[in-house]
């Protein structure tokens, strides 16, 4: 069916192209046009995290998203549909070159070792060890101007966001500069309702909790890891009332979250360790599945992981929760930004990679991801829709007829100065401890959120010699005798036959 | 046209200096410097001095060794009988064994550990165990066939004679049949080893959360350190051109290599 349309697309395309090329060749009136219809078309080298964007394809039947404002339905990748507007929008062919990374360490291996991108989609963390390296290309004037109908990124941008991006710097510069968010999200832990206690979720500590023994996963990277143990080593200071209350509460969390010194990774060593002995496993991707088959209780994940298995598991008629504990909250964001290197200060390039940014940031774009890769879009649309709002509506809101509905209001994303009952939606019960808690968190788990800031140079050392010895066998809980043994019988193991063809010649 | 031995060779050689000769000289570049580019010991220094690496060390020689011994408990039986059996379709048979070489790897490994929780309930409480199941599942093929093939070239009439010298059936197959098969049972051990010293994927997903020398340098290049990584590949290198220098230098077992490489 989508590869009719595209047949049909590229022959209309090549029809009035040429139809157009060859008017102006007879008459010589639209020679300009012609000229740029031949230029040689832009190529974008796009470089995203795996399953991040919608690559369309969906049942018209079964995935139409029917808003008041319209039907939203992905039926090409959106970086395809992107070229298409591209060429409508602005008159130039472009190319998207769009290619994966797995993890932002591997991002940025793949930078080091010379791959050239236009533009990459690394977390907040790696963006800040990019732009500390100088890596990054500023975003123009023009894509700031509000007033640019085009400019769909600045003009429907959660207020929230563009908050967190000004007021994070990095060299003196504001992210934003740098960096435009994707998509956005806290961390917290996905259960099973029916055999985990609800008031063990609200800690970190549930990971070392023997009740739990080899029933819950943690992550399988250090600074995921790192920061929960803080949140289970700090738990009484980080819900001590003083401490939440004070002025000063986003500074001092996130101060006390990025906190590196000798005796703190001394004591998350000794934490983890104890966490290696309980937990059921160190993962990156399998947790969702062993959620969903009921092999683990408890599981450390990623909001927009948690709406995902929640989604899955739902469709066998089993029911996960997602709880974010009550110390505090990975809050993260995952940004575009444009690379010096592939950019190369060419400004026609540039414009094409803020129109990308632009296009993905369309209000309905936004709706079509978050349906798609299950995460939260930063954009909260404004002028040029409300098509988020109403997706978030049509996706959770309660039935008419529903009894048991809470009021949820999400105001601080979509308008923070706007009247309480704006966006507000109207919900079933049960949704404040499913999706829609992990996709659009209520104002008080926010609240709690801290950013965690990349290690740099000695610390990262530091920090990685911690994993290293967490996740190791150390050598001393062997006695001596013992390891002299082995190494013998390995050694003649190896040696035996050796000898034996020796002798035999 | 005549085309000479030397120009057959050259695509070999281009792979050889591109792919294997050109990545070790890296590896051995950083292996030997710092992060700023100077010439050091300094991580192959910390690598022997550091409990928990040396422990990962001898962590990942027992999980070879003890995969290898079960591997071979296991292999050399099957090969024996597949080998004396005067079935005419033996070859069907040994496909039975080889056939799961064919499925994709992940895949079998997720299917092992669906079955395993089945028996055990909950992996994570033998992950040594579990390990060493998938691994032996995973890695029994390479033991089975040089053993199949050397048992399978031995020539009955040794066998005879020693009955006819009066050897009973135990004393043949310890004088005869176990010597004459040596060859195969080495290129079968070194195939079983080294993969299973480096082999992470098994562990990761059987939930073993005690790293192995593989994970070890996976873990230094998510940290950008990779002269740490590249240290470790280099170490991983030594410990196999050592052993291959003690077994493989036989030159029966090299054909035997060769042959189990089908």
């Amino acid at each position: 069916m989508r590869k009719m349309t595209l047949k049909n697309l590229s022959l209309f395309l090549a029809l009035t192209l040429g139809a157009t090329s060859a008017g102006a060749f007879f008459s010589g009136e639209n020679a300009k046009e012609a000229q740029a219809a031949s230029e040689k078309p832009i190529v974008l080298r796009v470089c995203n995290w795996e399953e991040y964007m919608d690559l369309g394809e969906w049942d018209p039947e079964e995935e139409t998203i029917d808003l008041e404002s319209g039907d939203i339905l992905g039926e090409n990748a959106l970086y395809e549909d992107f070229e298409e507007y591209y060429l409508e929008t602005f008159g130039r062919e472009v190319i998207v070159e769009y290619s994966c990374f797995g993890t932002n360490e591997e991002l940025y291996n793949m930078l080091t070792l010379g791959d050239v991108y236009d533009l990459v989609c690394p977390s907040d963390y790696m963006l800040m060890k990019l732009m500390t390296e100088n890596k990054l290309q500023a975003f123009s004037d023009e894509f700031f101007d509000e007033e640019n109908p085009y400019n769909y990124y600045v003009r429907n941008l959660s207020p929230f966001i563009r908050d967190t991006f000004e007021n994070h710097q990095i060299g003196g510069e504001p992210w934003s500069r740098y960096a435009a968010g994707y998509m956005w999200g806290v961390t917290g832990i996905l259960y099973n309702p029916e055999e985990v206690d609800a008031e063990d979720v609200q800690t970190w500590g549930i990971l070392n909790n023997p009740e739990y023994f080899r029933q819950v996963t943690i992550k399988d990277n250090v600074r995921d890891s790192y920061f929960a143990a803080l949140g289970a080593l700090r738990s009484s200071e980080l819900t001590d009332p003083a401490f939440t209350g004070a002025e000063n509460y986003g500074e001092a969390l996130e101060e006390l979250m990025n906190d590196t010194s000798e005796e703190t990774v001394a004591q998350v060593q000794e934490y983890l360790q104890s966490v290696k002995d309980n937990v059921y496993s160190f993962e990156t991707d399998s947790g969702k599945a062993d959620m969903i088959t009921g092999k683990v209780l408890a599981n450390y994940q990623w909001s927009g992981d948690a709406v995902y298995a929640m989604d899955q598991a739902e469709e066998d008629d089993f029911y996960l929760n997602f709880a974010v504990p009550d110390e505090v909250t990975n809050l993260w964001f995952d940004g575009w930004c444009m690379l010096k290197k592939g950019i190369e200060e060419d400004p026609e390039k540039q414009q094409v990679a803020e129109a990308f940014v632009n296009f993905l940031s369309r209000p309905d774009n936004a709706v079509r991801n978050m349906y798609y890769i299950g995460y939260t879009s930063v954009i909260s649309g404004g002028e040029d829709g409300d098509q988020v709002f109403e997706y978030l509506d049509w996706n959770y809101g309660a039935e008419e007829d529903e009894e048991d509905t809470v009021a949820y209001n999400v105001g601080y994303f979509f308008d923070p100065e706007g009247a309480p009952e704006d966006y507000t939606l109207i919900v079933p019960e049960e949704s404040l401890q499913r999706q829609l808690f992990a996709q659009y968190p209520p104002e008080d788990v926010i609240r709690r959120g801290a950013l965690m800031r990349f290690f740099d140079g000695a610390s990262n050392a530091q920090i990685n010699r911690m994993w290293i010895n967490v996740r190791c066998y150390n050598i001393n809980n062997v006695p001596f005798a013992l390891r002299v043994i082995l190494v013998l019988i390995i050694c003649s193991a190896m040696v035996v036959p050796m000898i034996r063809k020796h002798k035999k010649g | 046209m005549k085309i000479s031995r030397k120009t057959l060779g050259i695509p070999y050689g281009l792979f050889l200096v591109l792919f294997v000769i050109a990545p070790l000289v890296v590896i051995a570049y950083f292996a030997f410097t710092d992060g700023t580019g100077h010439l050091t010991l300094g991580n192959f220094v910390g690598f022997f001095s550091d409990p928990n690496t040396m422990g990962t060390l001898l962590y990942s020689l027992v999980l070879a060794f003890v995969t290898t011994l079960v591997c071979l408990f296991i292999a050399y039986p099957v090969a024996y009988v597949l080998a004396r059996s005067k079935w005419k379709r033996k070859s069907i048979l040994l496909l039975i064994f080889v056939m799961p070489m064919w499925i994709n790897f992940t895949l079998r490994i997720t299917a092992l550990k669906e079955i395993l929780t089945l028996i055990e309930g909950n992996l994570a409480f033998h992950p040594f165990l579990n390990t060493v199941i998938g691994m032996t599942y995973d890695f029994l093929p390479f033991m089975i066939l040089p053993i199949y093939n050397t048992l399978e070239r031995l020539d009955e009439s040794l066998l005879e004679a020693a009955s006819d010298l009066g050897a009973d059936s135990v004393q043949a197959f310890l004088r005869v049949t176990l010597p004459l098969s040596t060859p195969g049972i080495v290129s079968g051990v070194s195939m079983v080893f080294l993969p299973a010293m480096t082999n992470y994927v098994v562990l990761d997903m059987l939930y073993n959360s005690t790293y192995i020398m593989g994970s070890l340098i996976g873990s230094y290049f998510s940290a950008y350190d990779w002269n740490g990584g590249s240290m470790i590949a280099l170490l991983l290198l030594v410990i196999i051109c050592i052993f291959t220098f003690l077994t493989g230098a036989d030159e029966s077992a090299g054909k035997e290599r060769g042959g189990a490489l089908l």
